[in-house]
């Protein structure tokens, strides 16, 4: 076993800073390259004119969830020493909820904004202003709903997967996982073709 | 058609998916963006007012006492998404001051309604902690049971907005 | 006991207390250098028809900026009235007190070089002043004789500017190495450091600010060109650092390894030399790209550049600390 390699190797604070400056860069690359630095592309995935939320995402999401279970079969990587958020449930479903309302209105998410702003899209500029102010405003009235933030704490320290809490290997949820990935890609293949041919339509028409 | 000038979104996101799973191997965390963002409105506070900071247990959870918000690796990973977004912008020749929006809204407009849409984000993103990136791709990945529920609200929470805010976008 | 006391005071002065004014007076007084120089080397090259930016319309920014960076350096001073303490004593020993010296010359030379192109670079100004002067006939008159004068002798201004020019942007840094006190501060290329990067965020104030396309791309090389020299400069100065005794490695262990490694590598590297160039060769090969971005990169990290090394040479010190 030989990874998370910065907790096996005892990696300096300023080195892991460092290379998180790295996988940024990565990061931010690749959603740039989908495509979504631009607000257009990700609004649309909400009106089923555009899937590329959906397909970068999912495609990310079984890529990282293949290669995490793989290192862990060989016994390469330790899933146990990997940081996973702490979920509490009822606060977890408000915001999430708020976040969807937000993205729609919005348009972008934080780290995509921060692509569509390093490429100049002046209406990122202005979600990030947005989010900042909504952020002051969480942390200004945080301490009079403090009840509720700390409610629904899930499991006993906050996470627990969902094969935990089933009770399935995790071989059998990440194949249930690929399974409505890849029924959703195809889905959204044919959504996509079913806009695309109706704006043919129009056009000639 | 416009969106045919990005590149295929399936190697796109297995791209993402690779460098996820880099980050969990070489540090053992995911990446964020909205925890990066909460730290820069601490650490202006904490200029305003360190008393202030100090007395709110949220925010002196980032910057009470002489905890500096700004040194976090948070903070690097978006700078380093700056630089990448710049990077693949610049290469496909993507770098070009524009506002994106719908046909049947001015820019004005669209402006206002991005700094709302951010507000609410920024809100949702603190009480569910985290964002896109953190809950919905990261512990999307790492098969966590909350962040799987918290991504499911905010794709219910969109769809269910979509139509009410139809004409910003289509 | 006291003995001690007063030379460690000598050696090892409480420089922790430098704030955010000194480097903006380095940066600014680095830009204005870099302005000078550029404005100067159009003229002796006689380049002033191609880029017309550069030639009739930049030498109005000289004296402003650098206004401004002796007012930020002035806030940092504490005995503000011994300032002209500067001038009553000429050691030339202390890089404080010739630097003090190279300004006053810099200051009247770049007056004459902005009478020497205003009628050309901004000649509504002109009519302005004129108008304003009109009511004086003598003072107007020496106002148009000063215009001609420099207009005419324009070269022989610019060749005068040029050697001060280049000393003011060396100071900058010169000032910071002469602190031997400092590890970090104390090496020769600190000046040359300094100067480069002076001059490569005037390139970019001439890119940003230049409304020509094809003056635009003549300094975008140029600041190509500057941004590798600076790039060449800075390894150097780290090479050099580390291989000198064990309190230069000490200061070097700051960017390798140590507490500003993130700092410098990220924003003086990534987003002050690389990511500019990198968008400046993009563009030269001609890929639609805002010359704007790369240029404000250049001018912002420019200043993060100071910022960090005024930082790191007070951190760094012969004392453990």
């Amino acid at each position: 076993m030989f990874a998370p390699i910065s907790i096996m190797t005892d990696m300096s604070k300023e080195m892991v800073l460092l290379i998180y400056f790295f996988i940024g860069i990565g990061f931010g690359f690749f959603l740039e390259r989908g495509g979504l630095g631009n607000s257009k592309v990700m609004a649309l995935q909400f009106y089923f004119r555009n899937m590329t939320v959906f397909k970068v995402m999912f495609t990310a999401i079984i890529t990282g969830m293949t290669g995490l279970i793989l290192l862990n079969a060989v016994g390469w990587l330790d899933l146990g020493s990997i940081y996973m958020n702490k979920s509490f449930l009822w606060p977890g479903i408000v915001g999430g909820l708020v976040m969807g309302v937000g993205f729609a209105v919005g348009g972008y998410c934080p780290g995509t904004s921060i692509v569509g702003l390093s490429t100049l899209k002046m209406d990122a500029l202005f979600y990030i202003l947005g989010s900042l102010f909504g952020m002051f405003i969480f942390g200004e009235t945080v301490p009079y709903f403090e009840k509720f933030f700390k409610s629904g704490l899930m499991a006993d320290n906050g996470t627990i997967t969902i094969q935990k809490y089933f009770g399935m290997s995790s071989g059998l949820v990440a194949f249930i996982v690929i399974i409505i990935a890849l029924l959703g890609f195809w889905g959204s293949e044919k959504v996509e073709k079913y806009f695309r041919d109706k704006e043919t339509k129009n056009e000639i028409v | 058609m416009k969106k045919n000038i990005y590149s295929n979104p399936y190697l796109a996101g297995v791209g993402l998916g690779i460098v996820m799973l880099l980050a969990f191997t070489i540090i053992g965390t995911g990446l964020g963006a909205s925890g990066a963002m909460m730290r820069t409105v601490v650490a202006v506070e904490k200029v305003v007012s360190q008393e202030h900071v100090d007395n709110n247990f949220y925010l002196a959870k980032y910057g009470g006492g002489d905890k500096n918000p700004l040194d976090f690796w948070l903070i690097f990973a978006i700078l380093g998404t700056f630089a990448g977004g710049l990077i693949s912008g610049a290469l496909s020749g993507r770098l070009k001051k524009e506002t994106n929006k719908g046909p049947r809204i001015s820019i004005k407009k669209r402006w206002v309604f991005a700094f709302i849409g951010g507000a609410l984000f920024g809100i949702g993103t603190k009480l569910a902690r985290g964002c896109t990136s953190s809950v919905a791709l990261c512990g999307g990945a790492t098969l966590d049971l909350g962040s799987w529920i918290i991504m499911l609200c905010i794709f219910a929470g969109a769809y269910m907005t979509a139509y009410f805010v139809r004409k910003l976008w289509i | 006991m006291n003995e001690i006391a007063v030379i460690t005071n000598k050696v090892n002065p409480s420089l922790h207390i430098w704030g955010w004014e000194v480097p903006v007076y380095l940066f600014l007084g680095g830009l204005t250098a870099g302005i000078l120089i550029i404005v100067s080397l159009m003229f002796l090259g006689k380049k002033e028809k191609e880029y017309s930016f550069a030639s009739y319309k930049m030498a109005l920014y000289a004296p402003i900026i650098m206004t401004i960076g002796m007012g930020a350096l002035f806030l940092d001073l504490k005995h503000k009235l011994f300032v002209w303490r500067f001038y009553t004593t000429f050691n030339l020993a202390s890089p404080m007190s010739w630097g003090s010296w190279v300004l006053l010359i810099i200051y009247p030379f770049s007056v004459l070089l902005i009478f020497a192109t205003i009628r050309k670079g901004y000649p509504k100004y002109n009519e302005w002043i004129e108008q304003l002067l009109s009511k004086i006939n003598f003072v107007l008159k020496i106002y148009k004789w000063l215009l001609e004068f420099s207009e005419r002798n324009v070269r022989t201004i610019a060749a005068i500017t040029m050697p001060f020019a280049i000393l003011l942007g060396i100071y900058t840094g010169v000032l910071l190495s002469a602190f031997s006190a400092r590890p970090f501060w104390n090496s020769p290329l600190m000046g040359p450091i300094f100067l480069v990067s002076g001059l490569s965020t005037a390139a970019a104030m001439v890119i940003l600010l230049a409304k020509d396309h094809k003056e635009k791309e003549f300094f975008t090389k140029i600041d190509l060109g500057l941004i590798f020299t600076e790039i060449t400069f800075l390894v150097l100065f780290i090479i050099g650092l580390t291989t000198s005794s064990i309190q230069y490695q000490k200061a070097a262990d700051l960017i390798l390894g140590g507490k500003l490694t993130p700092v410098f590598w990220v924003f003086v590297f990534g987003f002050a030399l690389i990511i500019p160039a990198f968008l400046e060769i993009l563009e030269l090969k001609g890929k639609k790209i805002p010359s704007a971005y790369a240029a404000l990169l250049v001018l912002i990290g420019g200043l993060i550049l100071r910022f960090i090394i005024v930082d790191a040479g007070q951190t760094s010190g012969w004392l453990p600390y």
